[in-house]
Formats: structure tokens, sequence, C-alpha cells
């Protein structure tokens, strides 16, 4: 974990590689149909019909296909008590896992925020006179955030204790993070990280009630943005001590480099308006690198469309970086909270695998006091060589990560 | 790596104070049970709450708000740093990382919220609540209230979950640009977890919890928090925190508690502070400890303290963190007849203890453990 001060390990720190990805998300399910989406910059936010939004101002989310989750795992046993979190963990698992069928991790991860709240909800409604309670033990033994983890974990027979981290909508990257520095400090090889959250109705209600979701497109960074979209999904990587995973062959996909984390405690739900806490993390993580911020090719933005995010978050980009590539990905899939960074973690890798910048749809005026270069509206082919991706999240709460293309 | 404890703190339904309420466990006291209800049905169960008193003198603007949750971590985390005579500032905000153990969160200002929507409408909900129900919100609380600006984390998951923060801690730590780690558990009671408990067959009605019974007859919810300073060096060290693991089936608990109390108990063990709550907890546990350390003293707090899930870990190190200070350890409270536990059945000296163990197996599916060790 990168603090304010450099670190003083006095060993050097291990190399982290990426050996392996899984991902479902509204883009698609796999890494294959992510590349894709994002390739051809398309919007998968779509109008929601899981419950009524019917008094919500926002209306859309970006939505993960139920038929298809199900379909994939008709053949696990009991498969249809799962909660909806634990079919999407269990399916991006499954692409890890068909990569590196030999990972075997030491410790696992992940970020989320909801756990399996759609099943708290079936069970106050029935408890409330609207449904039968008959079922209420398997929505209760489902509800805990570890159990979507564990269900993966089981089907995929990898024993690893798992460390649930729910650091609100910075949860993801501070899971991938986290498991970078267990890496890098020496105490484990192996390390399988990533995040995961679904959608509920509770959580959609909440930030409609705070007005940070928009009844209009997502545009982050814009001028005239107006709030954000949630969205769900999966990812996890498989991160592994770089030489120990040259010793067994396994591909490198990527380095990971670099982890900044901090705490603004201006306001729950609000960023310190200067951008102070957005700045530190970025900072850190580029001094745990030991890089300089004119390295850093494309930032994939935590970029959330509210109006104080983007603010804050734009200022430290600015103050920080000079013209640098940016764009927020959730213009397209919408915010997944606690499985955002993992997601957002896989899209940096596919930028560095596949040398493009993944756009940021709906844009098309530049906001005030922001000097960046937006990857406005379509991809494009770049020379990417570093990422840096961030999250920031309720309580202060924020983290960046830096990752790097990996030349063998 | 080993760490030490630097400070310790706990609000408790025996009040705050580690001092206070170890010297009632040690009298063998137990907590006042109160029954709670809700207009949704005509069940109603018994909890152990924290007094009123042991609040007292809490306040700061963030906790204007918050719920029960947020002002208990507040009240142990302020009071462990206390006792370690350690005061956040300026100088050293980034070199202190925070950690929480959560498992049900502010699950009554969840109920609330949510309440409000099913009850009235989406249009209903209430942006002041909403925040509220974020399981870091009692972090950033508590973060707020310090003045720390490194690292939080909150951890989810059972009532393993503080000693998964513990060791958290240890790899946070390897980073010596950290100082300090502040580790927090804390959990608040609601008549909805007492409810979803039952429906699980895990509560019982009414009180006492009957540790190591032949019968699992059930727990009684609690609530409040633990926090313990970690620094670097101190008079009691966590020889070994085990990373823990899981267990699909509640039959297999046994097995990852085994293996975990091989780990740990490689040097000899004097006592073992136990999860034990009424439930196929005491089995797995007992079986375990029967194998692996039969010659530690057991204890188990549950039954004077009830099950406070996540802040259950941290009460269970302070537990035997106190126990290897003082010397003594208290009663376990309405134990049935463990066959082959050395139960601690009355208040009982251990002038010669050196070394205990922490095991945690939680309602769902987790396990840890750890070892502490006295100079």
């Amino acid at each position: 974990m990168a603090q304010g001060n450099k670190r003083e390990i006095t060993n050097d720190p291990a190399r982290v590689a990426v050996t392996a990805a899984g991902v479902v998300s509204p883009l698609g399910f796999g890494l294959g149909e992510t590349l894709e989406s994002l390739r051809s910059a398309r919007d998968c936010v779509t109008p929601v019909m899981r419950f009524s939004v019917t008094q919500c101002r926002c209306k859309t989310a970006g939505q993960v296909s139920d038929s298809r989750l199900l379909a994939s795992h008709a053949q696990i046993r009991r498969s249809e008590r799962l909660h909806r979190a634990s079919h999407m963990m269990i399916q991006a698992l499954q692409e890890l896992v068909t990569q590196q069928p030999d990972f075997e991790p030491e410790l696992t991860v992940v970020g989320t925020t909801s756990g399996g709240m759609s099943y708290g909800e079936r069970y106050y409604r029935s408890l409330n006179g609207a449904g039968d309670l008959r079922h209420a033990p398997t929505w209760i033994s489902n509800y805990p955030s570890q159990k979507p983890v564990i269900d993966a974990q089981t089907v995929f027979g990898i024993s690893a204790p798992c460390q649930v981290i729910a650091n609100a909508c910075a949860s993801g990257t501070n899971a991938v993070g986290h498991a970078f520095e267990c890496i890098r400090s020496g105490r484990y090889q192996r390390v399988l990280t990533g995040g995961y959250d679904a959608l509920a109705e509770m959580v959609f209600i909440g930030f409609d009630s705070l007005q940070a979701s928009t009844p209009e497109k997502c545009r982050p960074f814009d001028r005239h943005r107006s709030g954000m979209v949630l969205g769900e999904g999966a990812a996890v990587l498989a991160l592994e001590n770089l030489d120990f995973a040259r010793e067994r062959g396994a591909p490198v996909l990527a380095e990971i480099i670099g982890y900044g984390i901090s705490t603004d405690n201006f306001h729950i739900t609000q960023p310190e308006p200067s951008g102070i806490g957005a700045r530190q993390a970025m900072e850190r993580a580029l001094e745990s690198a030991d890089i300089s911020a004119a390295a850093v090719d494309y930032i994939n933005a935590h970029g959330t469309a509210t109006v104080f995010n983007d603010a804050t978050e734009g200022k430290a980009i600015s103050a920080l970086f000079n013209g640098v590539a940016v764009s927020s990905t959730k213009s397209m899939m919408g915010h997944s909270l606690g499985a955002a960074g993992a997601i957002e973690a896989v899209v940096c890798l596919l930028a560095l695998q596949h040398q493009f910048l993944p756009a940021n749809i709906n844009f098309t005026n530049p906001d005030d006091g922001v000097d960046f270069n937006i990857v406005a509206n379509k991809s494009r082919p770049a020379a990417v060589d570093i990422t840096l991706s961030n999250s920031f999240g309720f309580g202060g709460t924020n983290a960046s990560l830096l990752m790097r293309k990996f030349e063998a | 790596m080993s760490l030490a404890i630097a400070g310790m703190g706990w609000v408790t339904p025996l009040g705050t104070g580690v001092d206070p309420v170890w010297k009632r466990l040690l009298q063998g006291e137990e907590a006042s049970v109160t029954t709670i209800s809700e207009k949704l049905t005509d069940a109603v169960y018994s909890v152990f709450r924290v007094p009123d008193s042991a609040l007292k003198g809490i306040s700061h603007p963030r906790l204007r708000r918050a719920s029960a949750i947020s002002r208990f971590a507040a009240a142990a985390g302020l009071n462990a740093l206390e006792s370690a005579g350690l005061k956040p500032g300026s100088q050293n905000a980034e070199r202190i990382a925070v950690i929480f153990a959560i498992s049900n969160g502010g699950v009554t200002y969840t109920k609330r919220f949510y309440q409000e929507i099913v009850g009235t409408g989406a249009q209903a909900a209430s942006p002041l609540l909403f925040p509220e129900t974020v399981f870091n919100a009692p972090a950033s609380h508590l973060a707020a209230i310090l003045g720390v600006t490194g690292a939080t984390y909150t951890l989810v998951g059972d009532g393993a979950v503080g000693l998964a923060a513990i060791t958290m801690a240890e790899e946070l730590m390897q980073n010596e640009a950290l100082d300090y780690c502040l580790v927090v558990g804390t959990e608040e009671i609601d008549w909805l977890l007492c409810d979803a408990y039952r429906r699980w067959r895990l509560l019982r009605l009414a009180p006492p919890i009957e540790p190591f019974s032949r019968q699992n007859r059930g727990m009684i919810l609690s609530e409040g928090a633990g926090a313990i300073v970690l620094a670097r060096d101190g008079f009691v060290t966590i020889e070994r925190a085990h990373p823990g693991g899981y267990f699909r089936k509640r039959a297999e608990a046994e097995k990852i508690l085994k293996n975990i109390l091989c780990d740990l108990s490689k040097v000899e063990i004097d006592l073992a502070i136990s999860s034990a709550n009424g439930t196929f907890i005491d089995q797995a546990e007992s079986q375990a400890f029967h194998e692996v350390v039969p010659n530690a003293l057991v204890y188990t707090g549950k039954p004077a303290l009830g099950e406070s899930v996540g802040a259950g870990g941290l009460w269970q190190i302070i537990l035997a963190a106190q126990a290897l200070c003082s010397k003594e350890m208290p009663p376990v409270l309405h134990a049935g007849h463990a066959v082959g536990l050395r139960l601690s059945l009355s208040r009982t000296p251990i002038t010669s203890a050196r070394r205990a163990i922490v095991l945690s197996c939680g309602l769902n599916q987790q396990a840890a453990g750890l070892r502490l060790a006295i100079q």
C-alpha cells in the first residue's frame, strides 16, 4: 500500500504480473465480447426491467443478461438458489480458470458494495406480506457479501481464504490494489482478486434519492452532464509474483506497478471540492510505482458523470497530468459500484494488450477548467504502455491503480 | 512479522472500558436481556443491548445522523487510541491505517430506508438515510473524526471477519510507512437480524446461551464494538495470524478449524478463546480443541456478552489479551459438560500462561484464528 511517504521496503519489492482475467458486464460475457464493445464504443445502457422505476428520475442501467447467466450455469448443483451476484462471479472465474487451470491462489481479495442485497429485499417484502417466506432461509443464507466469492471458489475447487472489501465505489480498485501489495511485499505469491455487484432496487433508489443518477444519457466530463447510471457485473484477475509466473511458464498479460489510497474526510457522499483526495490517491500510486505523471498514457477515470465527481476528478487530473488521454467507460456500461474498479482494471488490461484507447461516449462539450484529452465518443488506436485507473467512493475513500504493458 | 497490541477499547452490553467490563466478566456477570419487536409480525426476540450510558460523552458532528453501529465504533476506537496514548493529528494522519470488520452493517437504517420505499414508494426514499446504509459508513465517520488521510478499509464477512481484519492489518504493516493500524469490529442489533437468524435456525428466543451443550439451542444476538491499536512493539504480541479459510457445509467446519489450530499450536498453548455461541460452531470447535490442543484452558465470552458477529472477533482478542495480562480466566457461563475440553468453569488463576489461541468460526462459512503471546 502506498502511503504518503515514499516506500521504505528494505528488500526489492516483487514485481506483480496479471496472468489471467475474467469478466462479465453489460459490455459482454468474457474478454472477447468486452473488447469488441469497447472498440465499437457501444452504449450498453438499457431500460431497467428488474424492478419498478416508475417513481425514479433515472430509468436506465447497464445490465447483465439473466438468461445467459443462468443458461451457463445450469449444471451447477442448486444453481437456481444462488444469487445473481454468485452467477456473475462464477462466470468471471470460469473464464479465468479456463486460461489458467493451474492457478492456485493463497488468498482471495474481492470488492463489493451490496452483496446479495436483492435477496434481502425479497425477504423484507415477504415479511411485509408480499410474498412467501418459505424461501427465506435460502435468501438469508445467500445474502452475505462473502457468499458469491465462496460459491465461485467452490465451483472451481479453490480453497483460498477470502477478504471481502466494502469501501463503497472504490472497493474493486482497493481489492486489486491490496492484492497487488500482498504480492509486492513478498507475503504471497499468488492472489485472486476482483469485484462484483448486482443491481438492486434499494441501491438504485438510493442513488436516485440523492439525485446522483440521471434521467438522461451518462455523459462523463461533459459540460451538460447530469448524473450517473448504475451498472452491474463481475471481474477477476489472477495476480502472481512475476518471477514465479515466468518460472511456471504462465503468460504475463500485464504488470501492476502501483497503487495509491487516500481518505479525504470531507463528506460522506461528496468529494473534497479541491480534488485533494483524488489527487493524493493518484500521487501515491505514482510514488508507489516510482514513475512520473508524464509516463502515463491513459487514464480510465472514475468519471461517474455526477457534477461533483467529475469536477473534482477533472481538477485533480488536470493538476497532475499534462494532456493525458482520459475516458470514463462508465458512459458505456454504467457504474457497477464494487465491481467497477475490477472491471475497469480489465478494461485497462485490454487497452494495454490491444493498444487502443477506450471511448468516453455521449460526450459533446468539454467542461470548464478541464485540461486533458478526452477520448470522445470513439475508441482509437494508440501506443499505450502505462494506464491509470481511478475509483472514488462514499466516505471519501479514493484509490488509483497503475498497470504497465509487459515486455518480456 | 508479529505485531503488538498497543491499545484496546470496547463497547459491550456489559458496559464500556476494557478493565471495568473484564472485572464484571471475572465476577461471572452476564449482560441484561431486553426484548425487541416489530410491527411486521408478532415475533419478539431477546437481545443483549449496549446500555445508553456506554456512549455517554461520544459526540461529533459526523455522528449527528449516524446510526448506532457508527457510534459504537467511534467510542471503541477512541478508547483504544487513548489507551495506546496515541493522538492522531496532521503529523501522523498518513501513518495510521484504519480497518473495519463488519458483518451485517447499518441494518437499522437500511431497513428504515427500504421500509419507506416499500411502504410509500421510491419518492419517499430519504437521501439522508441512504449513505448510512453503506458498509463503510462507520469507517468513514471514524476516519473523519480522527483525521486519518491514508488507508481506510472495511472488510465484510461473518463472525470470523474480525480476525481477517487483523490478518489484513499485518499485510498493511509490511509497509514501514505505517506506524499503527486501528482495527475496529462493530455491529448493531435490529429485529430484522434476529428474525433472519431465527429463520435460519441459529437463534433462540430467550437466554441463556449454553455453549458446548449436547443440543445446539441457539444464540442470542448482541451489539457493540471492539477496537485494537496494532503497533510493531508491545507487551502482548500477535505471534501468528492464520489467514483462515472457508467451509462449504456446516459439517465441514471442524476440518478447517483443526487445520487452523494445527498451524497455530506448533508451540505450547495455554489458553483458547472460543467462538462457541450455542450453535453448530460449538461442536466443531469442541472437537477441534479436544484433538489439537487438549490441554488448553477454553473460554467463550458469548454467554455473557452475546453473539455480536462483526464485533465478536475483536472481543475475543481483547479477552485473550486480558486473560494473559491479568493471569486470570473468567468463568464460562451456562456451560454444558463438554467431553474432553478443559473449560474455565469458574474464575481460574492462570499464573504461568504465556500463549493463547483465538479461534473464530463464523455462521456463514468463514473461519480464522490467531495466536497471542506475552513477553
